[in-house]
């Protein structure tokens, strides 16, 4: 379906509802930006990757139009299905270690912290305010083996202990990047929770434990699974944090488009590249939902 | 003059060699078409004598002109207004030629923009017998791959990429790539780090095993490949923006690298022990030039110019004052004795007939995916 119809298919719902055709220009008129931002921006770059991922590299770099599937054939050729894995790893890593540090974090900012509230969030949102390379650069910082890594070397005794360079700076990386991604989501459904089901299930005879997985979380899931979502897409694709904080030695999806449209120049190998990264996303996201949604209604099975 | 001034002359204008090399085919791979193309403007009529004009408007990098020669050429050829305009890298300078910026006689691009240049028109084809002064200039740097026919460029000045170590911690001689080599795979391994750049570190293995660092032999290209595969988990990182500050602080010892960081290194006491060498196989090197644009309004200054720049005693002075080792051997010969010892600046006699320009492989698919493979294999 194309914007434009998806336009007034809405409009015509709409005007169906009882509206007369001023409400359905109003109506078109309000969708219309969107419409146009997600055509262009959206819909036409991806078909313009797809479109790319057939030709040919031109004589000097770039695209030449052409049908081949050679792109893609060779996705694999030299450097094997590795970054795929290695990004796939990192990104679902990152994504639980996201959901571990921000869940506790949400729960606490929307059901403990009181008139706080606005000041933690406050604080969740300013280091938006500078810029992620900068961030992501103090990192660097802090991991230096001859600053505050010093102090925990000196703790375990072992003069070899080091973090930079390795997978683990990414991983801290990508959460430390991610983490209100994951926060914000969390806490808009646990702030909307009704305080009485606790107490409600406290009655009944759950435990602390038992209130948590049975009442909090599903109220949690929709907020979890919006979170966990907005991570682990854009940590898939991560080039910046595994190329400065791993120093590159953690080789991501990132990293060989990043090859491949910039040092080989080679544009339809790169967008055949980021067509598969798409797809490896939406098969991943998918069965991450089915799982979900299977495990709630199991879950709601049981209660019954 | 003192390692402070030059120090300081040098400062001047740190080249952002990966900025140019990954721009690198915008026009490098057109220098086979560039050859049989000929550009807008034609060569200037063969006149006995010729009425020097009394401007001469130039478009180069920041301070990259002793001032001291500037007032000699005006004086010396009646020449009034110079006019010296900068901008801060190749790109800028295409960008203002595509967009049609007429009114300058003479720019300084780097030799890898120079075909592409002249494909677009933006070039004269020069008249060499109104540059006599080229005589000077050392066979290395005559007939580029860049320049194969002499038809476009008079060269300004050039530098390497080399190796770089901290002497302290590497008391064992390095003057080689087979010694890089040896090093990093045996004693310092995990502790070179070599700079984030194909074009750069393709050099290596392949002027190792006595190869045109331009050879796409697929079989040389496999030697190099595998040495490289060989090395890649002995090497500690691939970095063209912070190597220095991991010689710096130790995680590494040994670098491929270019000279830009060399200056801060020496300047701080702890890093005083920094060395840079021109690998005795012979290496890559960058060359800046000198270009006739096609629309010249004042070619006859601009030729006298490009031969008064090239007179050996001008040319000392072009050379004690910007810190780049000089294409011109009779100005060479001339120049500080301190200054020629310096490999970071000049690399040694027997060296500069090994040295090469580099023509833009990405486009190789065997060199990309030894490169990937190389990538992925760090550390």
């Amino acid at each position: 379906m194309t914007a434009a119809a998806g336009v007034q298919a809405g409009a015509r719902e709409l005007g169906d509802r009882g509206g007369g055709w001023r409400s359905r220009l109003l109506t078109a008129l309000l969708v219309l930006p969107a419409s146009i931002w997600y055509l262009f921006l959206l819909v036409l770059p991806l078909a313009i990757v797809v479109i790319f991922s057939f030709g040919v590299r031109g004589a000097r770099g770039g695209f030449t139009p052409a049908f081949t599937l050679d792109n893609y054939a060779n996705i694999f050729r030299a450097v094997g299905v590795d970054p795929f894995i290695n990004s796939l790893w990192m990104a679902a890593a990152g994504t639980v270690g996201c959901l571990l540090v921000g869940l506790p974090l949400a729960y606490y900012i929307a059901t403990r912290a009181g008139s706080r509230k606005g000041l933690f969030i406050l604080l969740l949102v300013i280091p938006f305010w500078v810029s992620f390379l900068i961030r992501t650069y103090a990192w660097f910082l802090i991991l230096d083996p001859q600053l505050a890594v010093a102090a925990v070397r000196d703790l375990f005794g072992n003069p070899d202990f080091n973090l930079l360079g390795t997978p683990w700076a990414v991983l801290i990386g990508l959460i430390y990047g991610y983490l209100p991604l994951m926060v914000f989501p969390l806490y808009v459904t646990l702030e909307r929770m009704d305080r009485t089901l606790l107490e409600a299930s406290k009655d009944l005879g759950a435990g602390r434990w038992g209130t948590f997985r049975q009442v909090t979380l599903p109220i949690a899931l929709p907020g979890l699974v919006t979170g966990s979502i907005l991570v682990f897409i854009p940590m898939m694709g991560e080039f910046v944090i595994p190329q400065i904080l791993g120093y590159g030695r953690t080789f991501l999806v990132g990293n060989a488009l990043y090859l491949d449209f910039l040092e080989f120049r080679n544009w339809p190998a790169g967008a055949a590249k980021a067509v598969v990264l798409i797809a490896v996303m939406l098969v991943t996201v998918t069965f991450y939902l089915w799982f979900i949604n299977r495990g709630r209604r199991t879950r709601e099975a049981s209660v019954l | 003059m003192t390692d402070q001034e030059r120090i300081q002359h040098i400062m001047r204008r740190p080249i952002n060699r990966r900025g140019f090399l990954s721009l690198m085919g915008a026009s490098a791979g057109a220098a086979a078409l560039a050859a049989c193309t000929s550009p807008a403007g034609s060569s200037p009529s063969a006149a006995p004598t010729y009425e020097i004009e009394n401007e001469l408007l130039t478009y180069n990098w920041s301070d990259y002109v002793a001032p001291e020669n500037i007032e000699t050429f005006k004086q010396r050829f009646g020449v009034e207004n110079f006019g010296y305009d900068i901008f801060a890298n190749n790109e800028e300078l295409l960008a203002k030629l595509q967009g049609g910026a007429t009114g300058y006689d003479i720019a300084c691009p780097t030799a890898e923009y120079v075909a592409g240049m002249a494909e677009e028109g933006f070039l004269q084809e020069l008249d060499l017998s109104r540059i006599p002064n080229m005589q000077h200039i050392n066979a290395t740097f005559r007939k580029t791959a860049w320049d194969p026919e002499d038809k476009y460029i008079v060269p300004k000045d050039y530098g390497t990429t080399g190796i770089m170590y901290r002497k302290k911690l590497v008391p064992e001689p390095v003057t080689s790539w087979r010694e890089l080599y040896d090093l990093t795979k045996g004693k310092y391994s995990g502790k070179t780090v070599f700079v984030d750049s194909m074009g750069d570190v393709f050099p290596f293995p392949l002027k190792m095993l006595g190869y045109s660092l331009n050879d796409n032999d697929p079989a040389h290209l496999k030697e190099a490949g595998d040495i490289l595969l060989e090395l890649a988990p002995h090497v500690h990182s691939l970095d063209s923006d912070t190597y220095q500050v991991k010689l710096a602080n130790e995680e590494a010892v040994l670098c491929l690298g270019w000279t830009g960081p060399i200056v801060d290194l020496r300047a701080d006491p702890a890093t005083a022990d920094t060395q840079y060498i021109v690998p005795s196989e012979g290496t890559l090197y960058w060359l800046d030039t000198w270009v006739l644009l096609a629309d010249a309004p004042h070619p006859n200054a601009a030729y006298a110019w490009l031969n008064f720049i090239h007179e050996p005693e001008i040319q000392k002075i072009e050379t004690e004052s910007n810190g780049y080792a000089t294409p011109n051997d009779a100005a060479k010969a001339l120049v500080d004795p301190e200054m020629l010892a310096d490999q970071a600046i000049f690399p040694p006699d027997d060296v500069i007939a090994n040295l090469e320009g580099s023509l833009d492989h990405s486009g190789v698919q065997q060199r990309a995916d030894i490169w990937a493979q190389f990538k992925a294999n760090i550390g």
